[in-house]
């Protein structure tokens, strides 16, 4: 089982994509080809290379060999900082955060950043009123309006993995990355957050590719499920193929069928 | 964190919110009230210093933009002053260019110089970056001090020639001489002070000196949320260098002259140490770090003998000229103490939280 669409044509496609660390091989020629719309999870044991992958991707480390396309482009060279205003956004897996500015300038500062380009020289005008409103947006979309004026180091953690979300919204992505959304949250928790992220889908319009453990999650709201193991992709498909896959029982599901 | 909590503080006990006007109306209460205040006898005595102290606000504010806004610490940024402080000594002194086109292309060179070190340094890590700096400000002083075509003075600096004709000195008074006026050098060094950091104060409120602030909290995640970090930290670096020897170029005037200490590394650490002392965490705070600094040198170096318990009824006389030569101690004492306690706050969030604190217990006993 893999992708049947064309990675060049794909939201997010990848080819032969490979991240080496001296001899190990944490990315290992992945091919992947998630289409416009698309929820894909991307599963795989501890170690299995999802977070590296997602660096790859965004080219916070330089891929060893393959090629990364977003909506076509080639953009396997594009630096990092760029690839937001093409479209690429992604989340954290451990809380990132502008620690002691506002909730609400940690989103609004990368709201202006989307508006202005990777640099500007924007030097008359309050910084803190440009692209507020939007800012607010944001916020309000993800239920953190009430914590505007916070501390962002002071929130709760369930509330600064929401305001990873809602930074990474902020960059206007049309392909969104969440690594671990859900992760420190209890089950009721976990819920809101992944019906955020579908909702965001929905209204925005989003391709997204979420890092996620929890298997009832993934199995429930994922179009398609990419399952790593050891950097290569073991095994692509919906998630009732995912879950009839041997490979995928030996390597990774265990018991979860017999469970479910 | 406790930046906004202090602000927080602030507004709960009800202290006046200026909005937009607080940094503006801050800037001209120091210009006009810094003299005053100093050359009165229960402070300094004489009125003399006040200009210096305006000047050394100016260079240590520049240095802030780069540690309080943007996370950058540089051991070298006298090298950007004291570029500027030569720029004109020479300019003045060799070449016989006027003061008011020396002193902007001074700057313009400080600026230049800053960014062409910046494009190759600016991405290091910080340490390394720091280490650059220092190296970097090594080697400006060299040169100075090697004296090459007799431009710079070497060793002794320059000081024949370096006064503008319209500079007039009378006991220890400078005087500017425009037509027929005559300007004590204090209020032209308080309207360009006032213009300087408020030009300083636009920039940091800036969109752009937003970014800076973003780039200071978390590197990694402003890159990865579109930022060019690099860009963004090299022209930081650039206007930190003009703003310096915006600084360095009234210091000329100021010192009458230039001399090597103003390109020394031990420049360098003091206007860290004072950026500190004040308080990296607030717009002001680099300028109570020099009023302190620079209070205590004058005072403590000026003050000889105690007698208590009033020079009226002289019951006990100590000799104090020995242990007060010790100034720098006392000051590198308190420094420990501030970086110990809060190493962003310094004087001046402690005085925030003191007075915070204090009147929110004074509102708490009267209701």
């Amino acid at each position: 089982m893999s992708d049947d669409v064309d990675p060049r044509s794909a939201a997010l496609g990848t080819e032969g994509l490979s991240k080496h660390f001296g001899g190990i091989v944490a990315v290992d020629e992945v091919d992947l080809a998630v289409p416009a719309g698309e929820l894909r999870a991307i599963i795989g044991p501890n170690g299995a290379g999802k977070t590296t992958l997602f660096n790859v991707v965004t080219h916070a480390l330089a891929p060893t060999s393959g090629s990364v396309y977003l909506g076509g482009e080639d953009i396997t060279d594009v630096p990092q900082e760029r690839r937001p205003h093409l479209g690429l956004a992604r989340s954290f897996q451990s809380n990132e955060l502008f620690a002691e500015l506002s909730v609400l300038e940690n989103v609004r500062v990368i709201a202006q950043t989307a508006a202005a380009g990777t640099f500007s020289f924007s030097l008359l005008g309050d910084g803190r009123s440009v692209r507020a409103e939007a800012a607010r947006d944001i916020l309000a979309r993800v239920g953190l309006s009430e914590h505007a004026a916070t501390e962002a180091t002071n929130l709760s953690h369930g509330d600064q993995r929401r305001l990873g979300i809602a930074m990474a919204v902020a960059t206007e992505p049309s392909v969104l990355l969440l690594d671990e959304p859900t992760s420190g949250m209890g089950p009721g928790e976990s819920r809101e957050t992944v019906e955020l992220v579908q909702s965001l889908q929905d209204d925005l319009g989003l391709t997204v590719l979420m890092i996620e453990h929890d298997m009832e999650i993934v199995l429930s709201v994922s179009d398609r499920i990419t399952v790593l193991n050891r950097g290569s992709v073991l095994a692509t498909g919906t998630p009732d193929e995912i879950q009839g896959d041997d490979d995928v029982q030996d390597a990774y599901l265990g018991g979860v069928r017999e469970e479910l | 964190m406790s930046r906004d909590s202090t602000a927080g503080v602030l507004e709960r006990v009800g202290a006046i919110d200026l909005g937009v006007w607080q940094v503006p109306l801050g800037l001209l209460a120091v210009a006009v009230l810094l003299r005053p205040v100093v050359s009165h006898d229960l402070m300094l005595g004489y009125p003399q210093v006040a200009s210096s102290f305006l000047i050394w606000m100016i260079i240590v504010a520049s240095f802030n933009l780069l540690m309080g806004y943007t996370g950058l610490i540089s051991f070298g940024h006298a090298m950007f002053m004291g570029i500027g402080t030569y720029s004109v000594a020479i300019a003045l002194s060799s070449l016989a260019v006027p003061f008011l086109l020396a002193a902007p292309l001074g700057i313009l060179f400080s600026a230049g110089v800053a960014y062409l070190i910046g494009r190759l340094i600016a991405h290091k890590g910080e340490i390394y970056f720091a280490m650059l700096t220092l190296a970097f400000a090594k080697s400006a002083h060299f040169v100075a001090n090697y004296n090459p075509g007799g431009l710079t003075g070497g060793t002794t600096g320059l000081a024949d020639g370096t006064t503008p004709a319209w500079i007039e000195t009378s006991r220890g008074f400078t005087y500017v001489v425009l037509g027929g006026f005559r300007i004590d050098w204090y209020w032209a060094v308080a309207a360009v002070f006032v213009v300087g950091l408020l030009l300083l104060w636009q920039l940091v409120r800036s969109p752009f000196g937003r970014t800076l602030v973003a780039v200071r909290e978390n590197e990694a995640l402003a890159r990865s949320m579109g930022v060019n970090v690099r860009r963004y930290k090299v022209w930081a670096f650039t206007f930190a260098a003009a703003f310096a020897a915006l600084g360095g170029v009234l210091l000329e005037i100021n010192n009458q002259g230039a001399t090597l200490s103003e390109l020394s590394i031990v420049t360098s650490g003091n206007i860290i140490i004072m950026a500190v002392l004040g308080g990296a965490n607030y717009f002001f705070g680099p300028l109570a770090g020099v009023f302190v600094w620079m209070f205590v040198e004058e005072y403590l170096t000026d003050f000889h003998t105690l007698v208590l318990p009033l020079t009226e009824v002289p019951l006990l006389r100590i000799e104090l000229t020995g242990v007060l030569a010790y100034w720098q101690f006392f000051l590198g004492l308190l420094f420990v103490v501030a970086v110990l306690v809060s190493p962003r706050e310094g004087v001046l969030g402690l005085a925030k939280a003191t007075v915070a604190r204090l009147s929110a217990r004074i509102r708490g006993e009267s209701e």
